[in-house]
């Protein structure tokens, strides 16, 4: 139970923190409308609030906004009765209410910023329990006048109004509206239920829409969706793992990776996907949890060759249980999960347990290659010179199994096998992917180690040839460079802290970290863009709303 | 037994020479679109099990073809928290029964037996009916395509059934059953929502007497011409039809979207090819329908579905048929007698899919 929001300006704020944790695409599509518009807000309970945008994302605070470009002055009364969704807006603000000042055309972004929040924000379900306890906060101004008389077919039962026939003139469409609430349609659901759904007519006694025809529904709650999939996939995973012998040296050091969760992006791009494109999302959890195990096979093998010490806040495999098992564990994990597959021949057939196969083989190889372009430039101490080498190898390396393999295999699942309409996924995920990965390269700089996962500057110490990096070594004078280069040719055991150190403060003198934040932006405005074009034969659907979530998740990711 | 209704096309009289007699004639079909249908839908009384059968007669491949008409079967058996089973299209039909097709005394028992060419699903069951039949209905359509549908509700089984390999013994179900008769093509035929609901009654008679309520609903959606799509509601009180509500009087409202791991596709054979993604099966469904002082409202929330991969007679793209099942709410007033029940239902929900 959230605590009781106080004040309008802390309703607000919340609203825009739920949505950048819950729908990024709203919020990067409001921050594009407000345009470095700075507006503040006051209301008639004495709360302020400062609403800017900061590239794609939108900065809301409880403060009085300096020098905003935008004023606005809501009463008491205006932003309650604006939840009423029963009335119309302009019925509710009184004479006064409301008080807009700033430039025209600021205004008018403002208010485009306003209406596209409304829009696709008020259907979620998070939003409307949060304004829902503000608004019951505040009963007399609305409940008074629509609560009915008791009366046989009009009375008030559980708090729900039981509307007359005479009322409604028995119609289907006010009937679904009006006489039961909508928690009764809720079922159990991976993906979707997020939207509160509207009611629709297929028939009025003229007019007939078809009954396959949905309304477009543009987004989803991306939190509580990961949430869904990842303990689902987690399930799954412990159920693949055998629980017989040898424990201690295999089976048990096997459930030690999965049990250090991430975020959860894989298993809900696999299950989005599939959904998208009209699968159960039942078909695609025992691919998801396949991924999973080879992310956490390439992981084991991954740390041994970087020889990191860390992964997800703990010590890692081979520092905890030694080299050998560390080794043939990783080994067991990708084993695993070519079973795992496999296993989806009795329920997904032949024809689409192949065509995972084939997703499968290409995602591996493009790992084990871009994992060897990488090691290779480390061997030979390599800085490349140019950004697009970055790109190839991250793409190679995390790109296609974090990002573009499970949309591409979540597509399989649904049945899904047109090369052409399968490579959609390609660019916008590779973009996606490249842009995810330079912000989790700055995040090893800049973010705390227990956020993170790994040890702080530790890919400074591994090597790792990052766009920072390339930036760096690009930038630099001769003569740093070559102290630089004495650095980074030096194997991560005899590297100190204190050269890690001072490879970073060389990236803040010369702009690498700025550099690299800019073109992380960059990138996954791209990939919005086309995710946007190359996907639009998906229907609008919740599915397709946490795919695009996702994509835009990057953008709005705190830095 | 109603020998007369085991499936021998042979048996098929040449066409009158005067036309085909009736809104459903006994003529031979001629040509590869049209098609005779003998449906059932039943559930338990507890609605612990349901049932959907459909035997399909069609016409032979190429018009004047002496080739006999193509006969297709299929069984549906639904068990609560455990899904749907289905047969293949080849379901094997040892007795059928049809008060259509053969007119027989109220309360008297006739066999129906039909189960799957692999065992089971299967029901041997005793079928007798207690209401009598709607008017038949036709939905003209795409030039001369046509449907067109009789329904009797209050059928009354006991019986035999088998799902999963389980057998239930002496379930006690009722249901409906329909003729239909026409000539479409699946393009053609866009989609239609169908369906029923009995008031279970649990007076001491209700195994041989008709519900109290009763109510069969329909809504067809061809693609074309704009104005054809058309709907009713036809409820019957004690046996008797007492108010049919025509399409001007009936809404249909629909809401939400059934999660799709609650639809399984059958039968099993389908899975293995290429089909086209399945149409998003509302969560919520509410038809009310008001003439006069009499209206009815039926609010139907779907649980599980079946998705029947229909192979298409005149092209690759196959057609869907959703077999619905979920408790149904059902209130309203006919005659100044007020009516209201809780039950179990089933929808159909016809079309949808890319391909339909």
């Amino acid at each position: 139970m959230r605590a009781v929001i106080d004040g309008t300006a802390r309703l607000l704020v919340d609203t825009v923190d739920e949505l950048s944790r819950r729908a990024p695409a709203i919020v990067a599509a409001a921050a594009h409308e407000m345009a470095g518009i700075t507006l503040g807000l006051h209301f008639g309970d004495d709360t302020h609030a400062e609403f800017r945008p900061q590239q794609s994302r939108l900065i809301a605070l409880a403060v009085r906004a300096q020098n905003p470009q935008v004023e606005a002055y809501f009463d008491d009364r205006s932003m309650r009765l604006l939840f009423d969704l029963e009335r119309r807006p302009i019925d509710q603000i009184l004479a006064g209410s409301l008080d807009v000042r700033g430039e025209r055309d600021n205004v008018l972004a403002v208010w485009r910023t306003f209406k596209l929040l409304a829009q696709r924000a008020s259907g979620l379900r998070s939003v409307q329990i949060l304004w829902r306890e503000y608004r019951d906060r505040f009963p007399d101004y609305w409940m008074k006048q629509l609560i009915l008389p008791d009366t046989e077919n009009g009375a008030v039962k559980n708090g729900a109004i039981l509307h007359r026939p005479s009322d409604t003139g028995w119609i289907a469409l006010d009937y679904l509206d009006h006489r039961h609430p909508e928690e009764s349609d809720r079922l159990p659901s991976m993906v979707g239920g997020m939207l509160v759904p509207k009611s629709r007519s297929l028939w009025d006694g003229r007019k007939s829409n078809p009954w396959w025809e949905l309304d477009a529904a543009y987004d989803s709650d991306l939190r509580d969706t990961m949430l869904n999939c990842k303990t689902r996939v987690r399930d799954e995973i412990a159920a693949i793992i055998p629980d017989r012998e040898p424990k201690s040296a295999l089976y048990d050091l096997i459930r030690e990776y999965p049990k250090r969760e991430g975020k959860g992006l894989r298993p809900t791009l696999t299950i989005a996907s599939c959904c998208a494109l009209g699968g159960q999302s039942q078909d695609a959890v025992r691919v998801a949890a396949a991924i999973e195990l080879f992310h956490n096979g390439f992981l084991v093998h991954d740390d041994i060759a970087d020889e990191s010490t860390h992964r997800r806040g703990e010590p890692t495999l081979h520092t905890a249980y030694g080299m050998g098992l560390a080794v043939n564990t990783g080994d067991a994990m990708n084993l695993m999960a070519v079973d795992a597959i496999l296993s989806n021949l009795p329920t997904l057939g032949l024809g689409r347990t192949l065509g995972l196969i084939h997703e499968i083989m290409h995602m591996c190889r493009e790992t084990v290659e871009g994992q060897a372009v990488e090691l290779g430039w480390i061997r030979d101490g390599i800085v490349p010179t140019r950004d697009e080498d970055y790109f190839m190898m991250s793409t190679k390396k995390t790109g296609w199994y974090t990002c573009i393999s499970p949309c591409r295999l979540g597509a399989v699942c649904a049945g899904e096998t047109s090369p052409e309409r399968l490579d959609r996924f390609n660019e916008a995920f590779r973009l996606i992917g490249i842009a995810f990965q330079i912000q989790d390269d700055v995040l090893n700089l800049q973010g705390e180690e227990s956020l993170y996962g790994k040890e702080r500057l530790g890919d400074l110490l591994e090597g790792k040839r990052t766009v920072m990096m390339i930036h760096l070594f690009r930038t630099v004078d001769p003569i740093t460079r070559r102290r630089l280069e004495e650095i980074c040719h030096r194997p991560r055991l005899e590297k100190t802290q204190e050269d890690a150190e001072e490879l970073l403060e060389t990236m803040q003198l010369f702009g690498s970290i700025e550099y690299a934040i800019d073109l992380a932006n960059r990138l996954a405005h791209q990939g919005v863009r086309r995710f946007e074009e190359d996907l639009a034969f998906i229907p609008e659907t919740e599915a397709k709303g946490i795919l695009r979530q996702i994509a835009n998740y990057v953008t709005t990711r705190p830095l | 037994m109603l020998s007369n209704l085991t499936i021998d096309p042979q048996e098929t009289p040449a066409p009158y020479p005067l036309g085909a007699r009736g809104p459903f004639p006994d003529c031979r079909l001629s040509r590869v679109l049209e098609r005779r249908w003998l449906h059932y839908a039943l559930l338990s009384r507890d609605g612990e099990l349901g049932l959907v059968a459909n035997i399909a007669w069609l016409g032979p491949p190429a018009e004047n073809d002496s080739v006999r008409p193509r006969i297709t079967s299929i069984l549906l058996i639904h068990k609560r928290g455990i899904g749907w089973t289905s047969s293949q299209f080849n379901a094997e039909t040892a007795a059928l029964w049809s008060s259509f097709r053969q007119p027989h005394p109220f309360n008297t028992e006739r066999d129906f037996q039909v189960r799957s060419a692999a065992g089971h699903p299967s029901v041997n069951l005793k079928l007798q009916r207690t209401s009598r039949p709607c008017t038949s209905q036709c939905a003209p359509f795409a030039g001369e395509h046509f449907l067109r549908w009789q329904s009797e509700t209050g059928v009354i089984a006991c019986g035999d059934w088998v799902h999963n390999g389980t057998l239930h013994t002496g379930v006690e179900a009722i249901g409906y059953h329909e003729r239909v008769r026409g000539y479409w093509g699946w393009p053609e035929m866009g989609g239609w929502v169908f369906g029923f609901a009995n008031d279970p009654a649990h007076a001491a008679d209700a195994q041989t007497s008709a519900p109290p309520t009763a109510i069969v609903f329909t809504l067809i959606q061809p693609h074309s011409p704009p104005d054809a799509a058309t709907g009713s509601v036809m409820l019957w009180r004690s046996g008797r039809l007492r108010r049919h509500f025509p399409r001007r009087c009936v809404t249909v409202s629909v809401r939400g979207q059934l999660d799709r791991d609650r639809v399984c596709q059958v039968p099993d054979l389908a899975n293995l090819f290429g089909v086209p993604s399945m149409a998003p099966i509302p969560r919520r469904l509410v038809i009310s329908a008001k003439m006069g002082e009499d209206y009815s409202v039926l609010d139907f929330s779907c649980e599980a579905a079946a998705r029947i991969v229909i192979p298409a007679e005149t092209g690759i793209d196959p057609y869907s048929v959703h077999e619905v099942i979920g408790p149904v709410t059902v209130e309203g007033r006919v005659n100044g007698e007020r009516f209201a029940f809780e039950t179990f239902g089933i929808v159909e929900f016809a079309g949808g899919a890319g391909g339909d």
